[in-house]
């Protein structure tokens, strides 16, 4: 067995208790009164936040508290059907009869814990989601899930069966008060100003500040700002509304910028939700314009990167920046429209275009065209024809259906 | 202005019923009886402070409580501020005497 000295501190100072876990404290509470059954109004429970925010140890220290024995599935195991099938079934399906006693130090029964649900994925993972949604149904026991990004499509069935609990990032001055708590138990001389760069640099990671106090602090048992100067900032992942709500509230163009370095959201979904939002945010024409005159800015400067030329981000960024600090002092808050209207447009006209990709290539079989050219250059003179007559022999040689005919007599464009 | 919201309970002023059923999916509780409203579920925190905001037709900020000595303090003036993704909401937090006061950290440990 390793000796407690030779443990890594992210082990050594794991919480054993529901109150040790750093942050998150609303979190924890709705957590807690779902696992105490107060709140069961949904079988499976879904704690969602970034890395390293406490998630997983709080369900292992709930389950110590609690007396549960832990059924853990996580991102290291395959998680395929017949896998989960495997594992979760037959933990699932019955009651501990310990339950129903109330010893003192005995397990009450399992819980079933899938860490990383999110990371269900490929041919090894196929059928998982599927398998655990019916495992949840069926279950007898708490099922509780941990994800870093909920908003994935796969794991939408999974979030309408599941209470949703959301972490956040554990905040600064709680990250450098454990540091200095472990300082203390690991008799670790450290600077203030050293503590509160590492917490700072974790950017709410609490694994990541631990693992970085232990391997600045060395041997020689002390740690300066000095030493922290190593330190590299870490990228963590800003969702489009946080990144957009931060980008139209800023004060300087500097931060926008910085902002948008850290975040890594989809560059071209971003801009296309700035140029949605823009008129919500400046009320004002002329400013209005001036916005817009940037935001094409940054859109020329995205067509130049395209997929290699990277070193021009920071000019996107910075008209991009230039856009949301047009006047900083008039911003009020307002509800943001996301996602972009141009990708809503095309999720509500796909059938009508799937539709007219289909006339198009009957068309383009019929006369030997691309369904592009089909498109382009036959559909405005078959419209044409069918509004004059929708019994036209061409209707026959194109072999339309009457839905396809109604579609291009009733079609808008062209 | 800026108006400052208790982050257990608050007041509004009377609303919609749109509005008042939007922020109850949004995750705020009204209690009929004391005729205040309290945060149900941090879930959609972020959109309940934007429509609290258009509500009151101000920036809204919540107190922060310090979890070492229980007093409620604002974010302004926190070194912090910057890199924090919660700035302003109302969640548990570390006030700047307590952390920079070693002997009371020291008296708060051993009390753990």
């Amino acid at each position: 067995m390793q000796k407690q000295t030779e443990l890594l501190w992210v082990e050594k100072y794991r919480p054993k208790k529901i109150e040790e876990v750093t942050g998150n404290d609303e979190a924890k509470v709705l957590f807690i009164e779902w696992l105490k059954n107060k709140r069961h109004t949904k079988k499976a429970v879904l704690l969602y936040g970034p890395a390293g925010v406490g998630k997983t140890t709080l369900v292992m220290a709930a389950a110590k508290e609690f007396n549960f024995t832990v059924i853990e599935m996580n991102a290291s195991d395959t998680r395929s059907e017949k896998a989960i099938n495997a594992v979760a079934k037959p933990a699932t399906a019955y009651k501990s009869l310990d339950s129903f006693s109330d010893g003192t130090n005995k397990s009450i029964g399992n819980i079933l814990f899938l860490d990383e649900v999110d990371g269900i994925a490929g041919n090894e993972d196929r059928g998982g989601v599927n398998a655990i949604l019916k495992i949840v149904e069926k279950s007898l026991v708490p099922v509780i899930m941990a994800a870093n990004d909920p908003d994935i499509g796969k794991l939408r069935p999974l979030k309408k069966v599941s209470l949703l609990v959301r972490f956040q990032q554990v905040r600064i001055p709680l990250i450098i008060a454990l540091l200095q708590k472990i300082c203390l138990l690991e008799h670790v001389k450290a600077e203030f100003e050293a503590l509160e760069r590492i917490a700072q640099n974790s950017r709410g990671d609490v694994r990541s500040a631990i693992n970085d106090l232990q391997s600045l602090s060395g041997e020689n048992h002390s740690l300066t700002l000095q030493d922290t100067m190593m330190l590299h900032s870490r990228n963590k992942d800003i969702s489009i509304d946080e990144t957009l709500r931060r980008y139209f509230s800023t004060q300087s163009i500097a931060d926008t910028s910085s902002m948008l370095a850290f975040s890594s959201v989809d560059y071209d979904d971003f801009l296309l939700s700035v140029a949605d939002n823009l008129p919500k945010r400046y009320t004002d024409t002329a400013e209005l314009a001036r916005a817009y005159e940037y935001a094409s800015q940054a859109d020329m400067f995205r067509g130049r990167i395209g997929t290699e030329n990277w070193h021009l981000l920071k000019y996107f960024f910075n008209a991009l920046a230039k856009a949301s600090a047009v006047n900083p002092q008039s911003y009020k808050p307002f509800t943001f429209i996301t996602p972009p209207i141009r990708i809503i447009t095309l999720f509500w006209t796909k059938n009508k275009r799937n539709i007219l990709n289909n006339i198009c290539a009957k068309i383009g079989e019929q006369c030997h065209v691309s369904v592009e050219t089909a498109k382009l250059t036959f559909i405005p003179y078959v419209r044409l024809m069918l509004q004059r007559r929708r019994n036209h022999p061409i209707v026959s040689s194109f072999k339309l259906t009457p839905e396809e005919v109604n579609y291009i007599v009733t079609m808008g464009r062209y | 202005m800026t108006i400052i919201l208790n982050s257990k309970v608050f007041k509004l002023p009377r609303l919609e019923r749109e509005k008042f059923i939007n922020l109850m999916h949004l995750g705020l509780d009204y209690n009929r009886n004391t005729m205040m409203f309290s945060i149900n579920s941090y879930n959609n925190i972020e959109k309940v402070i934007d429509e609290l905001s258009i509500i009151l037709g101000d920036d809204i900020v919540f107190h922060q409580s310090c979890v070492r000595c229980g007093k409620a303090f604002p974010c302004k003036g926190c070194n912090y501020i910057d890199v924090c993704t919660t700035k302003n909401l109302p969640f548990s937090c570390v006030c700047s005497q307590c952390l920079r006061d070693r002997k009371q950290f020291e008296e708060y440990l051993t009390k753990l």
